[in-house]
């Protein structure tokens, strides 16, 4: 069915995955160009997106395709990445569902609504994302668990240009990992 | 066939920058206050039809080419007259006003343009060159020209000959595309379909640094324009954003992560070195550096909401430069030294605000008409690229630095993060380091 297509995308993915994650750990970690060459333009990449568009998991865990709808967003302020009391509810509750499922590591997304510069946000959605993961952390949660990627505002939930479309778009988002 | 005496075209060239001082240097003048959007002076510039002895067609897109970079250029008042037919007579009464006359020969494959500029007050020629080209390059050798008449008429060389690189967005998708500097002939420079974002020309003008999350982290990547092909730059974990080239190309300042929350770094182009240049726990980001490579301006909300500092390029001397308004971000440094342009809310809006280098006189150059933000100087000075809501999705504008004669560059997918190139270097001229 799907799995025979994907799963050598997953492989693949994960291949990708065990290489950068040792060099992610390194703080020195730069190569000098050119170490890499990437195809010239018209080339199709044949690197899969490891975390754009998350292929299907092999079903090795029935947690993590609940965890999704399980765990819950946190929301922000307008240029504030502090946790308001709702998000410290909301984290909590996510803590406690990934304390009682030990093998569910998650990605945690920082997204900002669309007022202001693409790189202001691209820092303060990072932010939001890692005062959640602070969160979960000083809860108990290991953080080797958690890891955090901001999308600034560059992928909305709601495309819309008011308040309503904006409280939606300052979040931090549980993705799973 | 010889060139005009380099003595002759400045004395003509002065008649003519006495004119254009408002434009070209405003900024460098005290006379000049409160409003600039409107009441530019324009020099009147007289263009004729090209003749040509075979092809008509070519000329006449030459002529368009011609006539449309010298409106573009936001410093004539063009209008279009026959060639001369006889020897030019002075005209006193002309002061300040230009003639400009080609010729085009040849057909097929090879074609070449001899231009001529004349002063019309003293009837002398102030510029001759010829043009040979290939039917396909008709566009960059007229942008050549016009470039050079810029240059010899008021010393500061056009930019009809730089591109425009910007992001392009089709759904999640996000790419580096690159356009003329008018708009014209866009194209798609990566190929990732991941998300890309701030993309920033190295002074060479055939790099871009940018940052993509091909690999899953929003990292730094160099592309080779001449390779066609793009590197890993900085690829720690968190973001890696915002670059922007010194003006000598050996670094690359731009915001990490790595720290614990956003700071400044600038890391030099080889990648073996890593500067810390902020340090302080609220965020620090979009440097740019000044046009004599001493200085940083950067956008921090350490105050509590982004505002406009400076500071050296060694990181040291920090301090506050704008006075006014709440949310101050996106700042960049003329190419002159003496401006800054930045993205200001002011009761929820975005409008470009262009200020001195010290933080005075700032003044609001667009307005009334959606968010306006991402504001990049052309290599002159003389126009600011910038990113606007206007029409509805983010589209790629460019107007004159005074906000006047705004126009819409893009169309279709939202495009944003305008990034205005340099001049190409010349033939003969090497480049330094």
């Amino acid at each position: 069915m799907r799995r025979s297509p994907w799963t050598l995308i997953f492989l693949l993915a994960a291949a990708l995955l065990m290489l950068a994650v040792p060099q992610g750990c390194s703080s020195r970690r730069k190569s000098a160009p050119p170490a890499e060459v990437t195809p010239p333009p018209g080339t199709p990449e044949s690197t899969p997106e490891t975390t754009e568009e998350e292929p299907p998991r092999p079903p090795s865990s029935t947690e993590d395709e609940n965890a999704q709808a399980r765990l819950q967003d946190a929301f922000f302020d307008y240029d504030d990445a502090s946790l308001r009391d709702d998000a410290k509810q909301a984290l909590e509750a996510d803590a406690k569902y990934m304390e009682s499922h030990t093998r569910l590591n998650v990605i945690i997304e920082g997204h900002c609504d669309e007022r202001g510069s693409v790189e202001y946000n691209l820092a303060l959605g990072e932010k939001r994302a890692r005062a959640a993961k602070d969160y979960l952390v000083s809860y108990g949660i290991k953080g080797t668990r958690v890891t955090t990627i901001s999308y600034g505002k560059e992928r909305p939930f709601d495309q819309g240009h008011n308040e309503e479309a904006w409280a939606k778009n300052r979040r931090a988002h549980f993705a799973p990992k | 066939m010889v060139p005009v005496a380099g003595r002759r075209v400045l004395a003509g060239a002065s008649v003519l920058l006495a004119l254009l001082v408002p434009v070209a240097a405003s900024t460098q003048t005290d006379v000049r206050t409160g409003v600039q959007a409107s009441g530019t002076v324009k020099s009147p510039l007289l263009l004729a039809s090209f003749r040509s002895d075979r092809d008509a067609g070519v000329a006449r897109e030459a002529h368009d080419v011609v006539r449309h970079d010298f409106d573009f250029s936001g410093i004539f008042n063009v209008t279009d007259v026959e060639p001369l037919t006889q020897k030019l007579e002075p005209n006193p009464g002309a002061t300040g006003t230009v003639r400009v006359e080609g010729t085009l020969e040849g057909d097929g494959d090879g074609y070449q343009l001899t231009g001529e500029v004349f002063d019309l007050a003293t009837a002398e020629s102030m510029f001759r060159r010829t043009y040979p080209f290939r039917r396909a390059e008709t566009r960059e050798a007229m942008h050549r020209f016009v470039d050079d008449v810029l240059e010899a008429l008021t010393g500061e060389r056009g930019i009809c000959e730089t591109k425009v690189a910007f992001i392009r967005g089709t759904g999640r998708v996000k790419e580096v595309w690159v356009m003329d500097y008018d708009g014209m002939n866009p194209y798609q420079l990566t190929h990732d379909r991941s998300l890309a974002l701030s993309p920033a020309w190295a002074p060479w003008g055939t790099e871009l640094a940018f940052t993509t999350y091909k690999r899953g982290n929003p990292d730094l990547y160099l592309f080779d324009l001449k390779r066609g092909a793009s590197y890993p730059f900085s690829t720690r974990a968190g973001p890696n954003i915002a670059p922007s080239y010194s003006p000598d190309g050996k670094w690359i300042a731009c915001a990490l992560y790595r720290d614990g929350n956003s700071e400044i770094y600038a890391i030099s182009r080889d990648a073996q070195t890593a500067r810390r240049l902020t340090r302080n726990p609220r965020i620090d980001s979009g440097p740019s550096y000044s046009p004599n490579g001493d200085q940083i301006v950067f956008a921090s909300d350490r105050s509590g909401s982004p505002q406009i500092y400076v500071m050296d390029s060694e990181g040291v001397n920090q301090r506050l430069l704008t006075l006014e308004g709440k949310y101050n971000d996106s700042p960049r440094w003329s190419p002159k030294g003496d401006r800054i342009a930045y993205a200001a809310r002011h009761d929820g809006i975005f409008d470009v605000v262009v200020m001195d280098a010290n933080g005075q006189r700032p003044i609001q150059v667009t307005s009334g008409a959606g968010h306006n933000e991402n504001p990049q100087w052309s290599a002159d000075g003389r126009k600011i690229y910038f990113s606007s809501t206007r029409g509805g999705a983010r589209q790629i504008f460019v107007m004159n630095a005074d906000g006047s004669e705004a126009i819409q560059l893009t169309r279709g997918d939202e495009c944003f993060n305008p990034a205005a190139g340099p001049r190409p270097k010349r033939p003969g001229v090497s480049r330094a380091g």
